[in-house]
């Protein structure tokens, strides 16, 4: 049944279309409202330091690449009768992220971009349980979020732990590198992709020569667990070494610092990533050089890739069903749609946990060394699902 | 007056042909642009080895002929203009300005104006050739790519990658008058000689899509599928058809191979192994020889039509993305 709101829709579309000729712009009839939640203070927007002055790395929301989304929606507007707004919400703290996403869902917006740490989603979860929402997770990489909170309301744009730690694996194997060896920082964090890299491994059939926690810091009477050489220092050969260092402080200490000249990879050197700036191939140059100008020549991240692919998620909901009702908008991206990601593979919505399937890229840090899924690991149904968790792995079923 | 009429257009003949140098018509070469080494690369199509290499602006793309190939047209990107190469001599003698990152173009020489499609403005650029003014900038969806001007001059089509749309411009008015949604990622076109379909590639969707002129909609579509590839390498780009419109020729990208189909039935009859990342594709005028472009292997592929067989490939310069054939 259609219901009369789209019936209106489709007649409003085939009237633009009729009024083709050269006349005076109208303002469009409908609208669909997009917003970018983001809070105040995010620890994950940090500067990483080296001591007190030099700025290692200096991340920034990806609310430039949901700019670059909106950008290219506007040559449809005049199509699809229909404008697309892009709002931007900062909450004070994490724990007023609900509140802010409910009070613009009440004014009418359906569609928003998550920009929030993995704490601030439990409570969002719960906030939205049911409601006529669809929440595209930017720039959380946490399984967690895939598997124990499995929430409907969700689609996780950005690439999940299990997706990046299992590209990663993919290419060592493809490569016979499979002795690694590991070492992994304190934080939680750490732990987390740490675990997630100890599963890509044993699902690709590669082997853990040793697992080395290290301390940061330069405490001579701690060297054994801070010096990568001594923690290098092992009797057994390894291929490539392994660090799991959100810090960084240890990660840039490693490369030329080991025991042997072995490549390193994970936090530093080669790093799989959702989006690398120097990525070349399918179209790539074009967005790079679209958000650079938007961004006032920042590099495209994998954050600002999962804004940029939300936005268009919903921009071609609209333009493939010829619709701006949201349940059927929410019908085409959870359901048929795929959508052209720059990364060769269509990218769409898992059924089951709302990850959305996608190519991992490995950079390093001027090129992007191959990207996953690496050519011969099959799958009965659609390649990219040798990445991150599979319908028979997942604990998640939203599509039961 | 004396002499037979025919002995004297000898002698005319003779004559022009002595003051014109032989490379200007019908020589056969085949010039291929070269994305990253900024030059074109000109190929003897008998010895099959590199005669000429000309210097062009940054990143040339897309390349035509004017009508009596005095000069060739090459849309080079990254300096936002279109070199004019003189056949002749092999130099280039002019450049028209173009918006920002030029990519393919159409030319309506009747008009005297060329389409560009300005990928990083989104706009189809109408440049008058005569005076080197952009007439006026069409809004497009993002990143417009094909450029085909129908043959009485009044419509021109564009594909937007971006927003995957064929729209169609009215050429006097320089408006969209009609748009149709295709497949992921349109890039080049085709017609059929008829007039009434328009062939559309559509490089994520890996597939062509069939457009109705007259009513404008997508009236069919042809997958692809070479034998041992993968589905998401197929990645079509260059098309070409036929003079009668009974072959088409489509360039699948990473699939590495150009697909032979009947227009007709839309039967895909067959499959030639080229080499990776094929895009550039062109036939010569006999329809005997197909030239094919590949990007990701630089060099080129030449097939002889009646066998369905690579003859030769031949090493170019930098990621080729254009190949012509002057005859």
């Amino acid at each position: 049944m259609l219901s009369p709101f789209l019936v209106l829709a489709w007649i409003a579309a085939a009237a633009a279309q009729d009024a083709s000729a050269p006349t005076p712009p109208t303002a469009p009839q409908q609208h669909v409202k997009i917003a970018f939640v983001q809070v105040d203070g995010d620890p994950r927007y940090a500067p990483i330091r080296a001591y007190e002055r030099i700025v290692l790395k200096a991340p920034e929301h990806p609310f430039a690449g949901a700019e670059v989304g909106i950008n290219e929606a506007a040559p449809l507007v005049r199509l699809l009768n229909t404008d697309f707004t892009l709002d931007r919400i900062v909450a004070k703290s994490a724990a007023d992220v609900a509140t802010a996403v409910l009070q613009a869902a009440d004014a009418g917006t359906h569609f928003f971009l998550i920009d929030v740490p993995a704490d601030a989603y439990r409570p969002l979860a719960a906030a939205v349980r049911g409601r006529d929402l669809l929440l595209f997770n930017v720039s959380e990489p946490d399984d967690a979020l895939r598997r124990g909170l499995c929430s409907a309301e969700f689609v996780h744009v950005y690439s999940s732990r299990a997706q990046l730690m299992d590209g990663l694996v993919q290419y060592v194997v493809s490569r016979k590198w499979t002795n690694l060896l590991e070492f992994q920082g304190p934080s939680p964090d750490d732990a987390a992709m740490a675990t997630a890299f100890e599963h890509s491994v044993q699902k690709f059939g590669a082997h853990i020569v040793a697992q080395r926690k290290f301390k940061p810091g330069t405490d001579p009477r701690d060297r054994e667990l801070n010096d990568p050489l001594l923690l290098s220092a092992l009797n057994r050969d390894f291929d490539v070494v392994f660090v799991a260092d959100s810090d960084f402080d240890f990660a840039r200490t490693v490369p030329y610092h080991l025991m042997r000249p072995r490549p390193i990879m994970g936090s530093i050197d080669l790093e799989p990533t959702a989006w690398h700036w120097t990525w070349d191939h399918n179209g790539a140059p074009q967005v790079n050089s679209r958000f650079e100008k938007r961004s006032g020549g920042r590099h495209m991240e994998g954050a600002d890739w999962a804004a940029w692919v939300a936005v268009k998620m919903i921009v071609q909901s609209a333009l493939h069903t010829r619709s701006a009702d949201f349940s059927t908008q929410r019908a085409f991206i959870l359901g048929d749609g795929s959508f052209d990601g720059d990364k060769g593979l269509a990218v769409s919505v898992r059924a089951w946990d709302h990850q959305v399937r996608q190519a991992v890229l490995l950079a390093a840090p001027y090129e992007v060394v191959a990207s996953a899924p690496i050519e011969g690991f099959l799958h009965q149904t659609n390649e990219l699902d040798t990445l991150g968790d599979d319908q028979p792995e997942t604990t998640c079923h939203l599509n039961r | 007056m004396n002499g037979c009429p025919m002995l004297r257009l000898a002698a005319a003949l003779a004559l022009v042909l002595a003051i014109t140098p032989a490379e200007a018509k019908d020589t056969g070469l085949i010039y291929v642009s070269n994305e990253k080494s900024n030059n074109i690369l000109v190929v003897d199509p008998k010895t099959y080895k590199i005669v000429n290499d000309i210097a062009v602006s940054r990143r040339p793309r897309d390349m035509h002929f004017n009508a009596d190939h005095s000069k060739l047209y090459v849309a080079c990107g990254d300096d936002d203009v279109i070199d004019v190469i003189d056949v002749a001599t092999f130099k280039v003698v002019g450049k028209l300005v173009t918006g920002s990152s030029p990519e393919t173009f159409a030319m309506d020489e009747t008009r005297r104006r060329i389409y560009v499609s300005d990928e990083e403005s989104s706009t189809l650029a109408i440049i008058n050739m005569d005076r080197n003014i952009i007439e006026k900038e069409v809004p497009t969806g993002a990143e417009p790519e094909g450029v085909l001007v129908s043959a009485d001059g009044k419509t021109v089509y564009v594909t937007s990658e971006v927003g995957d749309l064929v729209h169609a411009i009215d050429a006097d008015s320089g408006y969209v008058t009609q748009d149709v949604v295709v497949g992921t990622r349109p890039r080049r076109f085709a017609a059929t000689p008829d007039g009434k379909e328009l062939w559309v590639s559509t490089e994520m969707a890996g597939e062509v899509y069939i457009i109705d002129r007259q009513k404008f909609v997508v009236t069919g579509k042809i997958d692809f599928l070479p034998p041992g590839m993968r589905k998401s390498d197929v990645t079509p780009v260059g098309l070409v058809m036929t003079k009668d419109g009974k072959t088409a020729y489509v360039a699948l990208g990473h699939a590495a191979h150009v697909a032979v189909v009947d227009v007709p039935t839309r039967a895909v009859q067959g499959y030639i192994l080229v080499g990776k990342r094929s895009w550039g594709v062109t036939l010569s005028r006999d329809e005997k020889t197909l030239y094919v472009a590949n990007g990701l292997g630089d060099d080129i592929t030449i097939i002889d039509t009646a066998s369905r067989k690579a003859v030769i490939s031949i090493p170019v310069g930098r990621v080729p993305w254009g190949i012509v054939v002057d005859d």
